[in-house]
């Protein structure tokens, strides 16, 4: 796990940091403040009558919490949980949601990096749950909106 | 600015605890009383003394208006103390009304206080105070209008008000009438000394060695204390709690020294007591029978501004003490009377008093919140360790053995738990009481309200949200349903309307009826109504009774076209719903024109431990609460199976046809258990429909705790889909619940 999840840093050294992930070959990015937890794949019970992203739900230290499949929100075909595999469980608006994501790449500054608006996109679905495109280093990261990737419930 | 004394602020919970028990008991005589039209001497003995300790905490607490008004409500039960007869058919009804009106003003502005804290600002009882006092004049047969009180009760407001100030300088106290210290001389032997000390940090100990004393009153030819008339001077507090209460008594004749030894061990906050009549009686003894004051301790009630007690001239700053021409009748004041009391109807009083007094104490509510979320994560922890999947396949008889200990010691636990956050209904009952009476009033009803099983408990939780929807039926039941008088009579039912409040513990769940005798609900008209509003799903000769009346309990829905001062703008039925919605219950309404209306509220016992049943569906495991299950049972060869033309299965059993769900189906799970052979069935029902649920395997019996989903899966309606929650099971996995109820109405 990063150092930055070390309690002790603040809130404020958080804005502005990025933790990356990776689902096919694109690397997305989430804000750091929304982010509580990264953990291991682990098993999900299912809960019946929710949309297919909705994979059900994880008992995270007696809580109960939800988990959704990025892929399958983002209509991109699933794949099996391997070792790689990765839970972000984040909270937004005090409702903690554990994302599912192919491998957690590292926590990046993005507040120096250069930062466009987003293009057109060929896959509307995904560009709804975008914010912003950044460049880092010598590759993009594509900044999800977590308020608009949890609110909708129009997914069905 | 507050007006709390800074002093005064730790305490103020306390008196508003205290205080509204108080007004709670008040009502509850009042309405009793009113009912049976007579008060009773005991009634007004215990309502002037309510209203005394009112009267003495709110002046504590610097409170004048509150105290102003107990104080007069007071002076009127002191007249009728003195003379019940006063009390006739004329006045009776006003007398209530007033100390209604008085026990209303209380409760406000306990309320107000509540709510402001230190931005609280005292209301003024002006008008009320003058209306009561011109009731007592009439009682005394004096001309009705005085505007100003007459020059008595004119002293004691001002000692009321500011009773930690020697106001009355002539230590005047009633007690030094010669009656007592007659007696007293003429049985000096009989005198009993008892020191006793409260428990430490219990506050208000003034006040509290006043309600010792109130409760010894009955059973004690003579009382005195030291210090003397502690209620009305705080700063004895602390006295009593260096040297405790010294409480100096003679049993009445009607009264055994065991039975005011038990008063004074179940009084409540008292840390222990000692007898200590040697210690005082020889001294006594000594010294001349009239003339005890010669020690320092005085048993005798007329010296005690004497030695011991520097503060003892503060002490005699008691509202009574002014000189009294009239009938001004102290608590202290009636020894001489207290026997006959006690004879006429102390057992009765004596009863009541060691009823109410068990060692009761008062937590805050968040700490058994605490307590009851604690125990349901020992719970999921102890089934963690037992169930282990580690400890599969090995021998450990020891190991079970202790297991079981543990496991019947946490049942207890949770038992203890559980019975701790139950109250019963009495007290909301009770409130009910008021309303009808209140109704009656103004809608020129006879309406009787029968209570049948108030001793139901439920979990605090559930009686705090209950409160609300009863009001809002009972007030349906007295607008809409019971006719006017006249309306009955002509109908051919007596003049008076009855509704009917009962609770009864049912299996696993508490069932609450409100049924009225009124003019039942008119299917038409709601059905018109509901089609004007655009609320119905199908052709209207479709909907069948329950459904019809199921759509009052839709926001906005009412049949009355205007809307009174008590119900008809459609809330009340959405917040009966909504409220019970939050507790887990159901509400189902029955009714027959001309007969009546009956609600009926299922509510389950606890919410938040289970038994349940869990059932797996391939690697899907769910909990079916035990109360739903009727029976599970493998199929067997000569068991009938039947599939109508839709395609559904049936299952006949003992003769009678049942559908079977397969709950691999229903909610998707791909498993290989098809086969109806394979697996097993659970039998459950609802209260209107039986159905077999077809699963793949049963695990076992398991005791769960309830924990709700996530918010975010809350637009996904999932209590609809027929589940109430989810559970964490031994090994960490989690059980979704299912709602039979809400299950057998989808599939």
């Amino acid at each position: 796990m990063p150092e930055e999840f070390n309690p002790a840093t603040t809130e404020d050294d958080l804005t502005g940091r990025f933790l990356t992930f990776y689902i096919d070959n694109a690397v997305y990015g989430i804000e750091l403040t929304h982010v509580i937890d990264i953990i291991s794949a682990q098993e999900v019970t299912n809960v019946p009558s929710t949309p297919a992203y909705v994979k059900g739900i994880i008992n995270l230290r007696g809580s109960i919490v939800p988990v959704i499949d990025v892929r399958l929100k983002f209509n991109i075909p699933e794949r099996e949980y391997d070792d790689h595999t990765c839970f972000i469980v984040v909270d937004i608006d005090d409702m903690q949601v554990a994302i599912v994501v192919d491998t957690v790449d590292e926590v990046v500054n993005l507040d120096n990096q250069v930062t466009a608006s987003l293009p057109e996109f060929n896959n509307v679905n995904t560009k709804e749950y975008l914010r912003s495109i950044s460049k880092v280093d010598n590759h993009l990261v594509l900044n999800l909106d977590c308020e608009k990737f949890l609110e909708d419930g129009n997914g069905f | 600015m507050s007006v709390f004394d800074e002093s005064m602020i730790p305490m103020l919970e306390v008196f508003i605890y205290e205080t509204t028990t108080l007004l709670d008991q008040l009502d509850e005589i009042l309405l009793e009383a009113e009912k049976e039209k007579i008060l009773t001497d005991d009634n007004i003995n215990e309502i002037f003394r309510t209203m005394h300790t009112i009267k003495g905490s709110a002046a504590m607490m610097g409170l004048t208006s509150i105290s102003t008004l107990a104080h007069r409500v007071e002076d009127m039960f002191s007249i009728l103390r003195e003379t019940p007869s006063k009390m006739n058919d004329q006045n009776r009804g006003h007398i209530f009304d007033l100390v209604f009106q008085a026990s209303d003003f209380f409760k406000s502005e306990i309320e107000a206080i509540q709510q402001n804290g230190d931005d609280y600002y005292p209301a003024d009882a002006g008008s009320l105070i003058v209306e009561i006092e011109q009731e007592g004049a009439e009682m005394k047969g004096e001309a009705p209008v005085t505007p100003k009180p007459q020059p008595s009760p004119a002293a004691q407001p001002a000692a009321a008000q500011a009773p930690d100030q020697p106001a009355q300088p002539e230590p005047a106290a009633p007690e030094a009438s010669p009656t007592p210290a007659a007696e007293e001389a003429a049985s000096e032997n009989g005198l009993h000394y008892v020191r006793v000390f409260f428990e430490d940090g219990c506050q208000m100990e003034n006040i509290r060695a006043f309600a010792l004393l109130s409760q010894l009153k009955d059973s004690c030819g003579f009382l005195e204390s030291e210090p003397h008339a502690p209620e009305t001077n705080m700063a004895c507090s602390s006295d009593i709690v260096k040297n405790g209460f010294l409480v100096m008594f003679r049993p009445a004749p009607s009264s055994s020294l065991e039975e005011i030894y038990s008063i004074i061990e179940n009084a409540m906050n008292i840390k222990s007591y000692e007898d200590v009549t040697e210690e005082y009686g020889t001294v006594s003894a000594g010294v001349a029978p009239a003339a005890p004051a010669a020690s320092s301790v005085q048993p005798a009630p007329a010296s005690a501004p004497a030695a011991a007690a520097p503060s003892a001239e503060a002490k005699k700053a008691q509202p009574q003490a002014a000189p009294q021409p009239q009938p001004q009748p102290a608590p202290q004041a009636a020894p001489p009377k207290a026997p006959q009391r006690a004879g006429g109807a102390g057992e009765g009083g004596i009863g009541r008093n060691a009823l109410g007094k068990q060692s009761l104490i008062s937590v805050n509510q968040s700490k058994l919140d605490q307590l009851m979320a604690l125990m349901g994560e020992i719970v999921i922890a102890e089934s963690m360790v037992t169930s282990n999947p580690e400890l599969k396949g090995l021998q450990l008889d020891n190991f079970y053995k202790s297991a079981r200990q543990l496991r019947k010691l946490t049942n207890q636990l949770q038992d203890v738990i559980m019975s701790t956050r139950m109250v019963s209904l009495t007290g909301v009952f009770q409130k009910m009481n008021r309303i009808v009476r209140d109704m009656n009033k103004n809608l020129g009803k006879e309406v009787e309200l029968v209570t049948v099983g108030g001793e139901t408990e439920v979990d605090k939780t559930i009686n705090d949200v209950l409160g609300d929807p009863f009001m809002h039926m009972i007030r349906n039941s007295m607008d809409h349903g019971i006719e006017s008088p006249e309306e009955r009579l002509a109908a051919g039912k007596s003049e008076q309307g009855t509704i009917t409040l009962s609770a009864q513990n049912v299996g696993g769940e508490i069932v609450i009826s409100i049924a009225d005798d009124g003019r039942g609900l008119d299917r038409n008209k709601i059905l018109e109504k509901a089609e004007r509003n655009g609320i119905l799903t199908k052709p209207a000769s479709d909907y069948s009774d329950k459904e019809v009346f199921g759509l009052i309990m839709l926001p906005g829905f009412s049949t009355n076209e205007t809307a009174t001062e008590y119900s008809g703008r459609g809330v009340g039925m959405d917040v009966v719903h909504k409220n019970l919605e939050t507790v887990g219950g159901n509400i189902s309404i029955d009714s027959k024109a001309g007969e009546g209306t009956t609600f009926t509220i299922k509510i389950p016992l606890t919410l938040a431990i289970v038994d349940g049943m869990e059932i797996a569906v391939k690697h899907d495991t769910f909990t079916i609460p035990i109360t739903s299950i009727k029976q599970s049972f493998k199929l067997s060869e000569d068991t009938q199976l039947l599939t109508d033309t839709d395609g559904s299965e049936m299952i006949m059993l003992r003769g009678d046809c049942y559908p079977i769900i397969r709950l691999h189906e229903v909610y998707g799970i791909d498993t290989e258990v098809v086969n109806l052979e394979d697996g097993i069935f659970v039998q459950v029902e609802n209260e209107n429909k039986t159905a077999c649920i077809f699963v793949d395997q049963l695990i076992g019996e398991q005791q769960v705790v309830v924990k709700s989903f996530p918010p975010f899966l809350n637009r996904y309606n999932l209590k609809d889909a027929g589940f109430s929650g989810c559970t964490i099971r031994g090994d960490g996995s989690i059980s979704l619940i299912l709602d039979i109820n809400n299950f057998l109405n989808k599939f």
